[in-house]
């Protein structure tokens, strides 16, 4: 009986003793990486926690990438059954905020853990704004790059003295490229040819490259100067397919897997990829060797299509943050920027400035060969029918991709793209 | 024995209560909430200011909306008549098979229907696969090449019918094997003493006899598949939506993607509307076929 009661005793003290450690502040995380970038961002999580392990841990989930994504966040926003931080796309911010899934970060809360306009490009920084409050801090920009077999490039005599692909700027220039490539491999250039994606980001770029406005100041989509310029960026890109260069209908896996497997010479993806590549050659799996660099110019000026990870904060309705909490979050969003250069390797350029001003960054391969597309990035519209999971995405699986493989003229495409689009936005 | 009136009152209504509550706040209130919905420009969650019937206007203006009514249409009339004939026929060769065989045969049938729709889609996703699938042997012989179906727009419809025809006719067959099991083998002996053939046997005895469920299963179907939604968004997903959207899929797209809530409440009643009318149209059908 004394032995009982003094093991009550004992149990008693060190279930106090475990509520003193209780302090330990849990942030539940959503995520949408799952590919080669997910195993980087899963890797800075761990080591986040190892370094908080007294204080802060996050508590990660992923979930799949684009409306089902977005679609969850904002319904479990609305019951207050959301996550304490997330990722997301800063091109998606307007509609965010506008369907009240987002809450305001404030300036003093973000300074006070060394985040604000100076740390950031500018562009960067206000892409997470919406009338002039913060709903996003940036964590990286990414784009697309054009990917080589640099194997298949030597061959076709594409390379330069430096190594570098050479000879690619100018769209008749390219063609006659993908033309010399086209013995060389089953496809000259694999591409994802259906869906939203891919399509959208290449023709945002050669459209860019031409100065073309997607979205006027007056709320017009495709102003009427604007139309000629977004013919000519599809019909560049059904040119590929129509060619036999790049494969018709095809999807975002069958592309890389086309390229990965060494059945086409380029790849035109995201910077998302690059662990994928760096990967498989570190397996030994790839079979030849590898670059990346920045999409040519086809058109005018060099300019490609860019968007952002950044971290957000869910509106969470009905559930107030406590102050802990939030202390957490912050510290998270900071710690996170200020560890970006792990992030780095997953092919993404830093948004944090330090980090990517760092020389380990400038040095650092294949983002060094692109890193200039920060300085010629165009940006998705502001507004509250663009970026991930946006209307505009499905009008590009509804008209930019038939257009690519031959359902559409470029011209029917572009106009019904317009009339479409306007529609939605009166 | 006098019996209490009032008491049994009570009794019954004491009895059919949790029915009624149970219905009531599941099924009627959000029915009239969704027709409150529809007169107001609510996001996808919270209440939204009254506006009358401006949706109603803006959906009969809007020819997305009449897209996704037109291939609802489209594919009710591909799969709902099919389905009910291919059940029966599939029903009355599974009849003439004895004990276990029957047994094997009309499990092999059933089992797709206990399938999730989105495994059915992955199946059939890889049965079509235009690099691997083995679909693409009898589609080559029939349009003479490869074909992706589900990224040819005149292919799709029919091809997702056919893959929910595939999915769905196990429930149909099972119903049309009890109703054949009930017709008597009096009757059939009968007329196969009078020298009817097969054909007679069938069009003057188990066709009419069998009425009862074949109309039975035609209303299943046809409020089953006017609700057609699963199948349709995972096949297109990395395709065109537009050209395909049905209605379910175009509330799905207001509400969740567009946070329309109010305009997605009004796609809703109209659908609601559709399905009562169309239904009701297809009872007295039935009945005035039943009693001829």
């Amino acid at each position: 009986m004394k032995n009982l009661f003094k093991i009550a005793m004992l149990s008693t003290v060190a279930l106090l003793s475990v509520g003193g450690v209780q302090a330990k502040e849990d942030v539940v995380w959503w995520d949408f990486l799952s590919g080669g970038d997910g195993v980087r961002m899963k890797a800075l999580i761990e080591q986040f926690n190892t370094e908080h392990a007294d204080t802060i841990e996050i508590q990660p989930t992923t979930l799949e990438w684009g409306t089902p994504f977005y679609t969850k966040v904002q319904t479990s926003a609305a019951i207050g059954e959301g996550p304490d931080v997330m990722t997301y796309h800063l091109s998606r911010v307007p509609l965010g905020v506008q369907s009240g899934a987002l809450a305001e970060i404030s300036t003093t809360d973000l300074a006070g853990v060394g985040l604000g306009p100076d740390t950031f490009a500018p562009a960067n920084w206000e892409a997470g704004q919406s009338d002039g409050k913060q709903y996003a801090v940036p964590f990286d920009i990414h784009s697309i790059i054009l990917y080589y077999n640099k194997d298949k490039l030597a061959e076709a005599g594409l390379l330069g003295a430096d190594g570098l692909p050479t000879g690619l700027d100018g769209a008749d220039n390219f063609t006659a490229a993908l033309e010399k490539l086209k013995g060389g491999s089953e496809y000259a250039l694999s591409l994802q040819t259906s869906g939203d994606g891919t399509p959208w980001r290449v023709f945002y770029s050669l459209f860019g490259q031409q100065d073309g406005v997607f979205l006027g100041d007056d709320g017009t989509f495709f102003p009427d100067e604007s139309i000629p310029k977004a013919v000519k960026a599809v019909e560049t890109m059904a040119g590929w397919v129509s060619g036999g260069y790049a494969p018709a209908l095809t999807e975002y896996e069958g592309s890389v897997a086309l390229f990965t497997s060494g059945a086409a010479a380029f790849h035109i993806n995201g910077v998302w990829e690059v662990p994928t590549m760096t990967d498989l050659a570190a397996k030994g799996e790839l079979g030849f060797e590898w670059g990346a660099i920045a999409i040519p110019t086809f058109f005018d000026h060099p300019a490609t299509w860019a968007d952002s990870h950044g971290f957000a904060i869910p509106n969470n309705v009905g559930k107030e943050m406590t102050p802990e909490k939030k202390a957490a979050v912050l510290e998270v969003i900071s710690w996170m920027n200020k560890n970006s250069l792990a992030w780095a390797s997953a092919g993404h350029i830093p948004a944090y400035t330090p980090t990517r001003e760092s020389e380990a960054f400038k040095t650092m391969q294949p983002n060094a060969t692109y890193s200039i597309l920060a300085d010629t990035a165009v940006f998705d519209p502001k507004s509250t029918l663009a970026g991930v999971a946006s209307p505009v995405y499905d009008a590009v699986a509804n008209y930019i991709s038939p257009a690519m493989n031959g359902e559409l003229e470029p011209q029917a495409a572009i106009e019904e793209m317009k009339a479409d689009l306007q529609d939605q936005a009166d | 024995m006098i019996r209490d009136q009032r008491r049994e009152w009570v009794a019954a209504y004491l009895l059919i209560l949790p029915f009624v509550l149970i219905y009531g706040v599941l099924f009627l209130w959000p029915t009239v909430q969704m027709v409150y919905l529809s007169f107001t420009d609510a996001p996808l969650i919270g209440p939204g200011k009254w506006i009358g019937i401006e949706n109603y206007v803006e959906m009969f203006d809007d020819r997305r909306f009449w897209t996704s009514v037109r291939n609802t249409g489209y594919f009710v009339a591909l799969t709902v008549i099919p389905n009910t004939l291919i059940g029966l026929a599939i029903a009355m060769m599974v009849s003439r098979l004895k004990g276990w065989q029957q047994s094997v045969i009309l499990a092999m049938f059933f089992l797709p229907y206990i399938l999730p729709v989105s495994v059915v889609y992955r199946i059939w996703n890889w049965m079509f696969d235009l690099q691997f699938g083995i679909m693409q042997h009898p589609i080559a012989l029939i349009l003479g090449k490869p074909t992706p179906v589900f990224r040819t727009q005149w292919l799709f419809m029919p091809s997702v019918a056919f893959v929910t025809i595939w999915w769905t006719c196990g429930f149909n067959i099972l119903l049309f094997l009890s109703g054949l099991r009930s017709i008597s083998t009096d009757i059939y002996e009968a007329a196969a003493l009078d020298n009817a053939s097969r054909w007679t046997i069938f069009r003057r005895i188990t066709w009419p006899l069998i009425w009862p469920v074949t109309a039975l299963v035609l209303t299943i179907q046809l409020i089953l598949q006017l609700k057609i939604f699963d199948q349709v968004y995972l096949f297109v997903q990395g395709g065109r939506p537009d050209p395909s959207m049905v209605m379910v899929q175009y509330i799905y797209s207001q509400a969740f993607q567009k946070n329309e809530g109010g305009y997605a409440a009004a796609i809703s009643v109209a659908l609601f509307v559709i399905v009562i009318v169309v239904s009701l149209l297809q009872f007295q059908f039935l009945r005035a076929r039943g009693e001829k």
